[in-house]
């Protein structure tokens, strides 16, 4: 196995040489790349890579241009996963028949999708990625709505969202349901490590790709990757919003291993209210009507019983 | 970059991002890489600003806030010091200077135009009463 | 090290036998695949073949056709020697990345043992799948029995894998009919079959970790036509003649000679059947006796069908008066697909033949000699009248009152 990149503080990991590049097409303040570059910067090692369709995408590799310092394939919506299975699966054939160009070379396959790509048209794909046991990470970025097309709704969406196929209006308060737990469903394929995990807090998410490279299988990570274009924030607050999420408990941070033993990585010194974190965005700013506050409420019960719940997962150690 | 006919590319619309061999990627740094004209390090986004962030070395501590946080790679840090940005690169987004931790503020948004001297010139003095936040690494 | 199989001269195989016998021989470097009838023995064979050490590339069973297509892209553009094969609604579900993989110029082989497409559903032999690849970019080859599908398959590796080619390739053969039947197969040494395709050579491998590739970018209206336009000259201009060269060396190390357009009785033949798959041996047997009754009839079959061979059919139809173009799959609102082909193959050329279009088969419905006969028999009438007697579109075979159009 290869060696562990030391990341030992900030000063220290601004040392790396990003294999991401500017000039893409990514919105200004966008933290797909914040995060692309905490998983990418995390490793020394050499990366296949793939994407599927969607906004990390479509703003990077638009020719006859690339962001790319890394191999790289992109195929559909739904496939990404199954790119980066199907180049490890020729990884391992040619390291078998001994027809590798740089044998001693290991080189780490990443796939990246959204939320769309991940929780709806490829989720298949990725179950049957991880049931294989392919030697792999897929990354999430989980902006909780199809962001390329214009903030459509995806199962990843939350509750009392106005998205542009569940919107706002007069009789409705927006999304009606809670996004889809991911975590719980590839945890439950046994994978080796899933994560969740958010940019903003760096040193926990490093940890987490690190522990997620060294592991052998599939591994998943679901970044929370805010948007500032359909989340209806300032560019220059996505950090400032990041951290409210992870603050009021709404992206919890935490790993499963084996599929079974659940840790809580991130436990905030003061949890904020989760209106806090509504109120800052636009997608949200219905909700602070008299005809839909009680969506608040019922947001900030679902949030304290996930909390609750998964403590309850930590402390049972099962 | 030139629109070539259809006869003029590689097939597949394959791009590759260097020109030959290119080894050890990870640990080179971007004034030593072998870019290839396709590679978008050699594009900009320059058009893009309306605001840019200007630095100011004299209350810089070297967190690497910025560094981490910009989505743009645009943080030039060399040997753990931030040494600059890189304004091909830099959208304009401002989220340098909303993480910056100093008092006053290492970086700072200013119009595209504004002059950088002038601009060092009348940086803002220590707020008194708001004390430096702490930089903690999480 | 895989083991080598040691095989008789002539080996009593089915279609799918065959072609799980020559993915074995070229040592496939990764098989990503999932089984739908008829196509499954290929995948069965295979994965026998690997439990019992007889392959040592990577041999993956995915949860859909999409997602076999999609890791052979992945594996074919990490560079290495990749095939699969499937047939019908796993074909369709195949659909959206064949043109990834003949876009992004990834040499795949697919079998493809073709079927049926429903509603309603039907597990048998027609040219349903076949028809709804042929806008996707790739070489297709027709087998028309188990030793084609054998021998195809070498070819089709040999091309596709070219560097002046570089595109994925189908190999068809009939569902049931074909892959079920089961004939004598002339065979290859393991060594002879894998030193006739060669070893695989990368190209922009993303497993070239000192040079990094991007594959399946974006291209919108300043780019995309350019791209489609390359792929598309590539197909039309470096194909036929690396496909011929194939077909010479082939011929070479075994004596089987195969052609861009098969010609059965054609040198002088008046009156001419032209399909493709199990039919073309039916109807070259109704040939010969249509011949014993005096009418000079000739059996065309299309070997290649993507690229078309335009210029080869054009040739050997030049003194052929009356034509059947004869189509196993529904055209859904026009006339069949075959002679739409043939119609512009000829209509700028010398040849005036009489063309008409016959539906049969679908489902795996058989196509008797009596259909043929009556096939051979509207073809000397029209011949005779110099125009068509007969609609431009009939079903044979089918029951219920005669259906016909145009």
């Amino acid at each position: 196995m290869s060696e562990i990149k030391k990341i030992k503080n900030l000063k220290e990991f601004s040392t790396s040489a990003d294999r991401f590049e500017g000039a893409n097409l990514l919105c200004p303040g966008c933290a797909h790349s914040i995060i692309v570059r905490e998983v990418l910067n995390a490793t020394n090692d050499d990366l296949i890579l793939a994407a599927s369709t969607g906004c990390l995408e479509v703003c990077t590799a638009v020719y006859p241009y690339t962001s790319w310092d890394a191999s790289w394939i992109h195929i559909g919506f739904e496939n990404g996963s199954t790119a980066v299975a199907g180049a490890e699966a020729m990884y391992k054939a040619l390291k078998k028949k001994g027809r590798l160009k740089q044998p001693d070379r290991v080189p780490k396959f990443v796939a990246f999708g959204g939320d769309g790509a991940t929780y709806d048209i490829g989720f298949q794909w990725i179950s049957g990625c991880f049931e294989r046991g392919h030697n792999m990470m897929y990354v999430c970025l989980d902006n909780e709505v199809y962001a390329n097309t214009g903030g459509q709704r995806s199962s990843s969406t939350p509750i009392g969202s106005s998205a542009t196929t569940s919107p706002a209006g007069s009789t409705s308060y927006g999304e009606k349901k809670m996004k889809k737990d991911m975590m719980a469903i590839m945890a439950a394929h046994g994978a080796p490590y899933v994560a969740q995990v958010a940019p903003n807090k760096w040193k926990d998410m490093v940890a987490k790709i690190q522990k997620g490279f060294a592991a052998e299988g599939p591994v998943y990570i679901n970044a929370m990757s805010a948007c500032t274009t359909e989340w209806k924030f300032a560019p220059e607050d996505t950090i400032a919003i990041s951290d409210l999420a992870t603050d009021s408990l709404v992206f919890p941070l935490y790993e499963i291993i084996d599929g079974t033993k659940l840790n809580i990585t991130y436990r905030p010194k003061n949890i904020v209210p989760v209106r806090d974190y509504l109120g800052a965005q636009g997608r949200f700013k219905h909700l602070f009507t008299k005809q839909y506050e009680h969506i608040l409420d019922q947001w900030q019960k679902n949030v304290d019983d996930k909390w609750t719940y998964l403590q309850r997962r930590e402390e049972a150690s099962v | 970059m030139e629109k070539k006919g259809w006869d003029g590319f590689e097939i597949g619309a394959m791009l590759r991002s260097f020109d030959g061999a290119a080894r050890d990627i990870a640990t080179t740094l971007p004034e030593n890489r072998p870019y290839s004209q396709s590679n978008l390090f050699k594009a900009s986004v320059a058009d893009w600003r309306i605001e840019k962030p200007l630095f100011n070395k004299d209350y810089c501590i070297d967190c690497q806030f910025c560094w981490i946080y910009c989505p743009d790679m645009s943080i030039i840090a060399r040997d753990k010091k931030m040494v600059g940005i890189d304004f091909d690169h830099c959208k304009g987004c401002g989220i340098c200077v909303e993480v910056c931790p100093t008092n006053p503020k290492s970086l700072l948004m200013f119009p595209e135009q504004k002059d950088e001297e002038q601009a060092l010139a009348g940086w803002p003095k220590k707020e008194k009463n708001a004390k430096a936040e702490e930089p903690k690494e999480d | 090290m895989a083991d080598t199989m040691e095989l008789l001269d002539i080996e009593v195989w089915d279609g799918n036998m065959a072609a799980s016998q020559a993915l074995r021989q070229v040592q496939v470097d990764v098989v990503a695949a999932y089984p739908i009838t008829p196509s499954t023995p290929i995948v069965e064979n295979y994965a026998n073949f690997e439990a019992n050490g007889y392959v040592d590339g990577e041999f993956v069973m995915v949860e859909s056709e999409h997602a076999a297509m999609s890791g052979c892209i992945g594996a074919a553009a990490a560079g290495g020697r990749v095939a699969t094969a499937t047939s019908s609604q796993g074909f369709a579900l195949m659909v959206e990345t064949l043109y990834s993989a003949s876009g992004m110029r990834l040499p795949i082989i697919l079998n493809v043992v073709n079927r049926a497409l429903g509603a309603p559903l039907n597990v048998n032999g027609d040219h349903s799948d076949m028809y709804l690849g042929r806008d996707s970019g790739w070489i297709q080859f027709d087998a028309y029995c188990p030793q084609n599908a054998y021998d195809l398959n070498f070819i089709a590796f040999k091309v596709a894998e070219d560097h002046d080619i570089r595109l994925p390739a189908m190999v068809h053969q009939d569902g049931f009919m074909t892959s079920h039947t089961a004939q004598g197969v002339a065979t290859l040494t393991d060594e002879a079959a894998y030193n006739f395709v060669g070893e695989f050579k990368p190209m922009n491998d993303m497993l070239d970790l000192d040079h990094p590739v991007t594959h399946g970018v974006q291209t919108e209206e300043d780019w995309h036509f350019e791209h489609k336009a390359r792929q598309q000259h590539a197909l039309m201009t470096a194909v036929i003649p690396k496909i011929e060269e194939a077909f010479d060396a082939f011929e070479k190390l075994t004596g089987r000679r195969y052609n861009l357009v098969e010609a059965y009785d054609m040198e002088d033949a008046d009156v001419a059947v032209i399909c493709m798959g199990t039919s073309v041996e039916t109807a070259r047997e109704v040939a010969e006796e249509m011949r014993a009754q005096g009418i000079k009839a000739g059996v065309v079959g299309i070997r290649v069908f993507r690229p078309w061979p335009l210029e080869q059919l054009a040739a050997v139809l030049k003194n052929v008066k009356a034509i059947a173009a004869l189509d196993r799959s529904s055209p859904h609102g026009t006339v069949g697909t075959l002679f739409n082909e043939i119609a512009g193959t000829l209509y700028n050329s010398e040849t005036k033949a009489v063309l008409t279009n016959y539906i049969y088969g679908l489902g795996g419905r058989d196509l008797t000699k009596a259909h043929l006969v009556s096939i051979y028999g509207d073809l000397k009438a029209n011949m005779d009248a110099g125009k068509p007697t007969t609609p431009l579109q009939q079903y044979i075979g089918l029951r219920g009152p005669k259906l016909s159009f145009f």
